[in-house]
């Protein structure tokens, strides 16, 4: 048994994760300024056009744009790790402002849609296991197959149409009408949509996994023991098999949540709701860079924890590895 | 005489893609209180099988195509998988072959015996429900039950595991108890310590026992009766004594010749030639035929009937038969004739 120091175990952790965001910051960095654009339109907008060669320059030189590309990451690095991220060139205030602002939307978006895919997947998942082969499951096999090949803008754009545009019902973006900012009910209003489309897109994916887990279970030689001592399929699916599903799922969770993450971005944009998903894609439009690479090493650092933490669960799943329970046994058997 | 179990001209099938695979075909047979029926044969010869049709433990694409199943005198071919759940456990439970994956990985022992108990008695007090489980450990033979029967079943050796099985399966005192080859997946060693475990409990206890074994050594050991499977069908039931020292169907001369037991000093092990018949379209007369020696004409067309050779002695072969020619069996033939 190999027992791991679990300072060695931590520290090697935190260190891949702290290279693999300095190598991200790196690559978008030098992707973002070896795009095409021109970064001083989002800064001065149309005023870029009759400025004079001289003043060109000297707006560069004001932004820091003019320096060769890794004089500038070398500085905005040293800048960086003071807690100074620069400003956002379209807004014109510290980028952590401007993110800070959007945020809470997005976690109202992804966490209610997460929790809903979660709840809903678990559900589902068991209600098609339960009824395996019948013409419920066969349905709702078909059905969620077919919606999880719908592309998010598409059936966004669908929903706007119908919902929006035609039945006059709910909005078709935004995350609140002008002036009800702090009301609750219009924002629900405003996150139907945008939620569907989430909930949609990822339900059936995370649902029939469970299912195939759960069948797996149903056919494990424990359940046959158990159905020979007399108990009822209920107590078998909940107590037994939904037991031993519980550690992958949770690891499947910690694993879905940059995946979630990714499809709400696209929701953002489409329904124009003011998260950090449509921030991003505007701060790329715009080459507004400062704000571009603090979102990206956001995303980019999210994804790579959550799938730290999914590896980590995944390493303890197993039981057997934890420490007190070897110590247990050995008690015993010393006993006897 | 009080028969605890009687299966009359049971058939059971299974679908598969290439069509009907008939596991067990039209088998009888009775379990008197407190006996220990041993069932053996080769692998895939139906006797897993019959024990699950029993109990309706198979999966959906086997089928009951015929025959009645009387408990106590009840019928339960019938019954609803809501019924079964009542009778499971109370009136017949079973141990199975792999005790590595027979328990459920994530429960503590302890847990999954008490469920065991409850389950047919569920106003019994928690005090009653540990003190039973206990109980039930020391009784299989699991020493320092009450410490032990909070680990969950990767702390376990095989040998234990297949104690906590039996604990599970005896634990709402059942009348009949089906083995299902309780020690196939297990140590040499650990396999004689559960078989004595077996008959002991079945002494102790008087639970009619039906034990599933391919190990004639094992099956002398702790067996009443024996029942020969070959093909889906049971050719030869008797006494221990009956089957072991007067054998009268070849394929059980094929068997015991198969025992290293029998084997000459510097000679090969016998083996019976060729290979059990694929059970989707059984041949038409005795499945044996072309693998046996001794095979008749008659063999290859009509499947023999039972011939009764004493009360307890019964064997599906046309050599029985009047008309046959007489032969000198290779074994056995002293006791009766």
């Amino acid at each position: 048994m190999i027992r791991k120091n679990p300072y060695i175990y931590y520290g090697r952790k935190i260190l891949a994760f702290a290279l693999s965001v300095l190598i991200l910051s790196v690559v978008v960095f030098y992707i973002a300024r070896l795009a095409p654009g021109d970064p001083l339109v989002s800064y001065y907008g149309e005023r870029v056009e009759r400025m004079s060669t001289q003043q060109r320059q000297w707006a560069e030189e004001k932004l820091g744009l003019n320096a060769p590309i890794y004089v500038q990451y070398i500085r905005w690095l040293q800048n960086a790790v003071k807690g100074d991220f620069g400003i956002s060139f379209k807004y014109k205030m510290d980028v952590l402002e401007v993110i800070g602002e959007r945020l809470g939307n997005t976690l109202i978006l992804g966490g209610i849609a997460f929790v809903l895919i979660f709840a809903g997947a678990l559900g589902l998942g068991i209600l098609c296991a339960w009824k395996e082969d019948g013409w419920l499951d066969r349905c709702i096999c078909k059905i969620g197959t077919i919606t999880s090949c719908i592309p998010e803008f598409w059936l966004s754009l669908v929903l706007i149409l119908i919902f929006a545009v035609n039945l006059r019902l709910l909005p078709s973006g935004g995350a609140y009408a002008i002036g009800h900012k702090n009301d609750i009910g219009d924002r629900v209003v405003h996150l139907i949509l945008p939620m569907t489309v989430a909930v949609i897109n990822h339900l059936w994916y995370y649902a029939f996994m469970i299912r195939n887990k759960l069948l797996d279970e149903v056919r494990a030689d424990y359940v046959l023991l158990a159905k020979s001592k007399g108990l009822d399929k209920k107590r078998i699916i909940f107590h037994h098999c939904l037991r031993n599903i519980v550690p992958s799922y949770l690891s499947l969770m910690a694993i879905s949540v940059p995946h979630i993450l990714g499809g709400t971005y696209i929701i953002e944009t489409v329904f124009s709701y003011p998260g950090i998903g449509t921030l991003s894609y505007e701060s790329a439009r715009y080459q507004d860079y400062n704000l571009l690479m603090v979102l990206c090493i956001f995303t980019g650092a999210v994804v790579i924890l959550f799938h730290m933490i999914a590896q980590i669960i995944n390493e303890r799943i197993d039981p057997r590895m934890r420490e007190q329970e070897i110590v247990d046994t050995t008690e015993v058997t010393e006993i006897g | 005489m009080s028969e605890l179990l009687e299966v009359k001209n049971l058939s059971v099938s299974f679908r598969t893609p290439e069509g009907e695979l008939q596991a067990v075909r039209d088998v009888s047979f009775c379990l008197h209180a407190g006996e220990v029926l041993a069932i053996v044969g080769e692998s895939g010869s139906g006797k897993s099988v019959l024990c699950k049709s029993i109990m309706k433990l198979l999966n959906k694409d086997a089928y009951v195509k015929g025959g009645t199943i009387k408990v106590n005198g009840a019928d339960i071919t019938g019954y609803t998988e809501r019924q079964m759940q009542r009778i499971r456990g109370k009136i017949f439970s079973m141990v199975f072959q792999d005790p590595m994956t027979s328990l459920n990985p994530t429960i503590p022992i302890g847990k999954q015996i008490a469920e065991a108990v409850r389950v047919h008695n569920p106003k019994m007090r928690a005090d009653d429900l540990q003190r039973r489980v206990i109980e039930l450990m020391e009784l299989v033979g699991i020493d320092q039950a009450e410490q032990r029967s909070k680990l969950c079943p990767y702390h376990f050796s095989g040998g234990m595991r297949q104690r906590s099985v039996m604990a599970i399966a005896l634990a709402s005192n059942p009348q009949i108890l089906f083995a299902d080859e309780p020690t196939t997946a297990l140590d040499v060693t650990i396999q004689a310590q559960i078989l004595d475990l077996l008959r002991e409990v079945q002494e102790k206890l008087g639970t009619a026992t039906i034990l599933v074994s391919h190990d004639l050594g094992v099956v002398a050991r702790v067996a009443d009766r024996v029942a020969v499977m070959y093909a889906g069908k049971i050719v030869e039931i008797g006494t221990a004594e009956e089957i072991f020292y007067d054998p009268r169907h070849p394929y059980t001369w094929g068997l015991m010749r198969s025992l290293p037991a029998y084997a000459q000093q510097g000679q090969q092990l016998y083996t019976i030639p060729g290979m059990p018949p694929v059970l989707i379209d059984p041949p038409a007369g005795d499945a044996f035929a072309c693998r046996n020696e001794y095979a008749l004409a008659i063999d290859y067309e009509q499947m023999p009937p039972m011939f009764q050779i004493s009360d307890t002695h019964f064997a599906a072969t046309w050599l029985m038969d009047g008309r046959a020619p007489k032969i000198i069996p290779p074994i056995g033939g002293m006791c009766h004739v």
